[in-house]
């Protein structure tokens, strides 16, 4: 067969039914005092999971509430130690640390490998082959040198990532691909920034911010009251500094998102689209936000569903000739170690999508 | 949840369509469970039996499809719920399902994850903090000192350039204020002088029970009266442990926050640890209030003018100013100080 097929992403869940799962797994994890946080992750991650689908089939997610806490309890538990060695014993400390940030690229390989194993498309598992010394090039050494290029060679850093993190994943048995010029990387990059940079000379110019931040500064070192004009910069700066750097990273985002789908393929042609919009991805991010703000974070389900319907929709796959077919792997036992590790550091494996 | 259906399932007859999925390879076929006179089978639309007998298990959450699975083999879903109740009878495995439900009672779970919220932030976070300065090692607690001081030491500070007399002084205070200052948890407190221009007129207590006292404010303020009342204070922060009550509030502010939060999304959760930050600020500055009245209780205690320190906060003001706004910092404003101050050594 060597016809093809463009699926778009379906996402079937509904606010109404994902509150349901939210507000109990909200209840029990405080009643558990945290423990049963570790089974919520993985109801939420398989809700979201199962009812997202291609061509009628579903993903899924596959962790057990046990695993995860088991990790967390190591995770855990490892900080309390590397505490107290390094209070009672510096030197052993330093060295645990020394070796702990040696740690940091293997946990980062296992929690994307843990990750992948754990969620099935059509019934076939995903997979991560990491490489040491790849992520400590893609996630340390190449940040770090792009501190000396003035961040100008940060889209190189960003497909570096990219590039590493879709490449070593797979489907069954088949690898995926990465290859992108570099433009449509600058692209994303400068329109971040020049929307940053823009919108914060716009409110120099417009609001004369220079000077009252000036006044506002000299007169509170002085020991005076700051006058009540200078109060009210000091919080309008402070508002264009939000509106220039919070839509920038929704700007970018968004853009990333759509080169990394156009550059990413699957082995036997299957091709990724993705046509995120920045201003319609901000303005859902934004006012799904203030909407949960309000409701003192009862209308987060609805936020929540509604991102990942705008998501699914916006994503398409092209299927060459037929998904079915694609083998799956013999599976490795995997502890979620590197994911509960992850969890807890807030890293968020810059992986768009 | 309670329909009639669910007593009469186990042994009707009927079918349920879905998909099933060979082991290990993503082809889909589609295909129907069903129950005739030939019994319980996973049947292809093209006939081909897959299967006989019933599913090995069973599992279903809210909202997602049911997932059956044939003794390591086939895999089967479908979207078709009441058909797989009425096939093969209610799921056993549910009452987190049942709960979950749209239903008013999700409305007495709200209610209760807000009350649950208010008693978390008033009295969990207390007791969590407390719960873990009880298990915190006194060892651990003096090292902190031992460290801080010789990280400052190489960054911050130099040696004391103060006189033999000056440091004698000040010693001999010290003595009588500790003398009447409350016990200290973490073994005796010790007295250090230090130069740190960077810092000017300061004094500054390590958890441990180590007072570090600058040049600069031995020489601004050679009053015995004032050195006695920023001693007392600083002690106050030493006997009622208020620098291991900020470090475990924080953490374990921030450990509540995403773990009961989990999935709050990224603005928000930005925001939230932003506003438990200021939230810690308000927290600091209760300390700083708490440590001026037992510190003017003390150094009261000890034989000095307390009200001497309402001196050294009116001069500080005069010639440094204050440092911004009362919210955005982590001690009360200096007149709000002195006029405690004031007050409290009145009634002494």
């Amino acid at each position: 067969m060597d016809t093809s097929d463009t699926f778009q992403v379906q996402f079937k869940g509904d606010a109404k039914t994902y509150f349901g799962i939210w507000i109990v797994n909200l209840l029990l994890t405080m009643v558990t005092l945290g423990i049963y946080s570790a089974w919520a992750k993985v109801r939420r991650k398989k809700y979201f999971a199962q009812n997202t689908t291609i061509d009628e089939r579903r993903f899924d997610y596959h962790a057990t509430g046990k695993q995860i806490f088991i990790g967390r309890l190591i995770v855990v538990g490892a900080y309390f130690v590397a505490n107290i060695l390094f209070a009672v014993a510096p030197i052993v400390g330093g060295i645990v640390f020394l070796v702990f940030l040696g740690l940091v690229p293997y946990l980062i390989n296992r929690s994307l490998a843990f990750n992948a194993r754990m969620t099935s498309f059509s019934g076939v598992r995903f997979g991560f082959n990491g490489s040491y010394w790849r992520a400590v090039l893609v996630f340390f050494v190449y940040p770090f040198l792009a501190i000396f290029t003035l961040y100008l060679a940060l889209p190189f850093v960003s497909r570096a990532t990219q590039k590493y993190v879709i490449s070593r994943h797979r489907f069954g048995t088949s690898p995926f691909a990465f290859s992108s010029a570099i433009g449509p990387f600058y692209k994303a990059f400068l329109f971040a920034i020049g929307w940053m940079f823009g919108i914060m000379l716009l409110g120099a110019i417009v609001f004369g911010l220079p000077a009252l931040m000036m006044e506002f500064f000299g007169a509170s070192s002085a020991g005076q009251d700051p006058s009540l004009e200078a109060v009210i910069g000091f919080f309008i700066a402070y508002g264009v500094i939000l509106v220039a750097i919070l839509p920038a990273a929704y700007i970018y985002q968004a853009y990333l998102r759509n080169v990394v789908y156009a550059g990413t393929s699957l082995e036997g042609g299957h091709r990724f689209t993705s046509v995120v919009r920045p201003a319609k991805l901000l303005w859902i991010a934004l006012s799904n936000a203030v909407v949960t703000a309000c409701s003192w974070g009862l209308m987060h389900p609805w936020a929540a569903v509604r991102m990942a319907r705008y998501l699914a929709a916006s994503s398409y796959v092209t299927i060459e000739g037929s998904i079915d077919g694609i083998i799956g792997e013999e599976q490795e036992k995997l502890s979620a170690l590197g994911d509960a590790f992850t969890d807890f550091e807030g890293i968020d494996v810059d992986f768009a999508i | 949840m309670t329909s009639p259906s669910k007593l009469y399932g186990q042994n009707s007859f009927g079918e349920v369509w879905g998909y099933a999925y060979a082991p290990q390879v993503s082809t889909r076929l589609k295909a129907r469970l069903l129950r005739d006179a030939k019994g319980l089978r996973l049947v292809t639309e093209a006939g081909e039996e897959l299967h006989a007998g019933a599913p090995s298990s069973r599992e279903r959450i809210s909202g997602g499809p049911c997932l059956m699975q044939f003794d390591d083999k086939w895999t089967f879903d479908t979207d078709d719920i009441d058909g797989v109740e009425l096939l093969l009878g209610p799921a056993d495995d549910g009452w987190i399902s049942d709960l979950e439900h749209w239903h008013p009672r999700l409305f007495a779970f709200v209610a209760l994850c807000l009350v649950g919220a208010v008693i978390i932030w008033k009295w969990g976070l207390d007791l969590l903090v407390a719960g873990a300065i009880a298990l915190t090692p006194t060892v651990f607690v003096t090292s902190l000192d031992s460290g801080n001081l010789a990280a400052m030491d190489r960054i911050l500070t130099d040696p004391t350039e103060l006189s033999q007399a000056d440091q004698t002084m000040v010693r001999n205070i010290f003595q009588k204020v500790t003398d009447h200052a409350p016990h200290a948890p973490y073994g005796e407190y010790r007295l250090e002088f230090r130069k740190a221009d960077a810092m000017g007129p300061n004094a500054f207590a390590l958890p441990g029970g180590t007072v570090v006292v600058t040049d600069a404010l031995i020489k601004d303020f050679n009053d015995p009266d004032i050195i006695a009342g920023i001693i007392g204070h600083e002690l106050a922060h030493v006997s009622e442990r208020h620098s291991l009550q900020q470090l475990y509030r924080s953490l374990s502010a921030f450990m509540l926050i995403s773990l009961m939060a989990g999935d709050v999304g990224p603005v928000l959760e930005d925001v939230l640890l932003e506003g438990s930050a200021i939230a810690s600020l308000a927290y600091s500055r209760e300390h700083e209030a708490e440590a001026d009245v037992i510190g003017v209780k003390t150094s009261h205690a000890a034989g000095y003018d307390a009200s001497a320190l309402a001196t050294f906060f009116e001069t500080l003001s005069a010639d440094y100013g204050e440092g911004g706004p009362e919210w955005m910092s982590t001690h009360p404003s200096h007149a709000d100080r002195v006029e405690t101050i004031k007050s409290l050594s009145a009634e002494q």
